[in-house]
């Protein structure tokens, strides 16, 4: 589903560029679907590279699919635009990384449920990177606030059968469960934790750093609601910019159509490689990159650009609440777009948390740039 | 002494001695992102005397295998080395100065987060290590010592090995001090001593 989402707005943004007097070029896009299947994103890429000549790469949702094209792009002097927010730890000169990093997805969830929610967190996610690199992350922020993980399961990709962990998690009620799943699993996993929980009585709060509204209609309307969501785009943003973008969305793709968070990130990304490329005057993939930094965008998602210290992007952090209409309703948002962080190195565990050894010095320090969105 | 994790590098202070200016801004840009603290060292010098850095990382190709340079940088931080040429000799040259961890050339943003990681791992497991031999090398050394105190209480109290070694013990630890330290006691005052009060 979010290849043909990420097509869709890659194609949308680069329609809107060459019927926009505001450029004076044209893209002409070369489509390429590896379908999922790691191994052919390499030939994919090299195919793109030596036979249509391409200097500029937008794609790759996961992480094993972007790392089979960064050796090429690397070694061709070729620039990957990459949408997907990721777990991090990977700074390539020829990356331009538009979706979220760590300190910008994970930390602020992991921060609003130590804050409001509970330090005794029930994890589930799919058995690959980002769910361990995630967990590792909720694991050091959870316990150093003196919280705890009370599990850690972990599915194979694509697996279904959630019975199991279903009544492990109805049996010992945890305060929160932390959903790492991706796909079907976390669909599978929603429905029957919905549907096991209100048979039992229960509500319990389930926190996600992935979730999006196309994926809320899969889930279905009922157990869809009340996922407390970590993301940089939702499409109930409030801004021209974004309002415009979902009018525009929904003239081309059907009034029932929603954007998600990693389309709007594909159509980013073709945006800020447009601006780029009118600013430096050419193509050129080193002229290009030194355009790209610093130069902001104010896209759907708000303003944006691309941090030259790690090519990764400022962008701003969001949480919101799942509700019914397969929407997301926001309650917070950082008052200013983040610093991108990918390997966590200013991550400052002293303040996040609960503990009572938690000065409160750092408690209001952090309030002072946090925001709460009526 | 706090133990830091080797996950954690911002603060951390990296000595570059290296010659190539490409290679330089690599390794620079990428101690930068993960906030670390840099200083440079022409490879051709003599290392400064009291440099107090966490890593060194060292371009292996910049100092020649047959020069007085070649072991002074074995100092106390571990090092890092970066490798170009992979003939034995150098190998062999590489493997005097112990290095923690190494990159191959030509660098790449992806992989010194991996080489300052191993680096700063095993640079914590030989300082536990090393501290771990001085502690069996201090119990060796007193052995002749926890010998002599046995068989004085053997005679005193007309034991047999197994149990004088048993009250030496025991009475180490009502005392909370160890077999050693109790048996350089014994042997000093002729006899268990006679405590009244607990010693820390």
């Amino acid at each position: 589903m979010m290849a043909s989402e990420m097509r869709k707005s890659a194609l949308m943004a680069i329609d809107e560029i060459n019927r926009s007097d505001d450029f004076d070029f044209a893209f002409a896009a070369h489509l390429r679907d590896p379908g999922g299947v790691v191994a052919a994103y390499h030939t994919a890429c090299a195919d793109l590279i030596r036979e249509e000549h391409v200097d500029h790469i937008v794609g790759c949702y996961t992480s094993a699919s972007r790392k089979q094209v960064i050796p090429i792009v690397e070694r061709t002097e070729r620039l990957l635009w990459h949408p997907a927010r990721y777990e991090g730890f990977e700074s390539s000169d020829n990356v331009i990384y538009v979706g979220a990093a760590p300190n910008q997805h994970v930390v602020p969830l992991v921060r609003h449920m130590l804050d409001h929610i509970s330090g005794e967190v029930f994890c589930i996610g799919s058995n690959y990177v980002w769910t361990w690199e995630t967990n590792r992350v909720v694991r050091e922020i959870v316990t150093s606030a003196g919280g705890r993980i009370l599990a850690e399961r972990l599915l194979e990709l694509g697996e279904t059968a959630v019975d199991h962990i279903v009544r492990e998690i109805i049996d010992r009620k945890p305060p929160v469960v932390f959903n790492t799943l991706v796909g079907e699993s976390s669909y599978s996993f929603m429905r029957a934790l919905h549907a096991a929980a209100t048979h039992a009585g229960l509500s319990i709060p389930m926190l996600s750093c992935s979730l999006c509204e196309p994926e809320l209609k899969l889930i279905g309307s009922a157990a869809s609601v009340g996922c407390i969501t970590s993301s940089a785009y939702f499409e109930s943003i409030e801004g021209p910019e974004n309002r415009a973008f979902v009018a525009r969305w929904k003239a081309r793709h059907g009034a029932d159509s929603n954007p998600s968070v990693d389309g709007q990130s594909t159509y980013v990304c073709v945006m800020l490689l447009a601006r780029a490329i009118r600013r430096a005057g050419s193509a050129d993939v080193a002229a290009v990159r030194r355009a790209a930094a610093n130069h902001r965008y104010d896209s759907p998602q708000g303003p944006i650009w691309v941090d030259p210290d790690n090519n990764h992007c400022f962008l701003t952090p969001r949480l919101a609440r799942s509700v019914p209409g397969c929407q997301f309703k926001i309650f917070w948002e950082a008052d200013a777009p983040e610093r991108p962080d990918p390997y966590l190195s200013n991550l400052d565990l002293t303040a996040i948390g609960t503990g009572t050894e938690k000065s409160n010095d750092a408690m209001t320090k952090r309030s002072n740039h946090l925001r709460v969105v009526k | 002494m706090t133990r830091l994790s080797p996950f954690s590098v911002r603060g951390r202070r990296a000595l570059m001695v290296m010659r190539d200016e490409r290679e330089i801004s690599i390794v620079r840009r990428q101690l930068n992102r993960l906030g670390m603290t840099i200083a440079e060292h022409d490879p051709a010098e003599v290392p400064p005397p009291d440099e107090a850095v966490d890593v060194v990382v060292v371009d292996a190709d910049a100092i020649p295998i047959k020069s007085d340079l070649a072991t002074v940088w074995k100092v106390g931080a571990p090092i890092i080395a970066l490798i170009g040429t992979e003939t034995p000799s150098r190998l062999k040259w590489l493997l005097d100065l112990q290095p923690a961890s190494f990159l191959i050339k030509p660098l790449r943003s992806a992989g010194l987060y991996t080489a300052l990681v191993v680096a700063f791992d095993s640079a914590q497991r030989r300082i536990d290590e090393a501290a771990y031999i001085e502690r069996l090398e201090d119990r060796i050394r007193s052995r002749r010592v926890v010998l002599a105190a046995v068989l004085q209480i053997m005679r005193g109290h007309d034991l047999s090995e197994a149990d004088a070694y048993t009250l030496i013990r025991q009475t180490a630890m009502r005392h909370r001090t160890t077999i050693e330290q109790l048996s350089a006691e014994i042997i000093a005052v002729g006899g268990m001593p006679n405590r009244t009060t607990r010693t820390a």
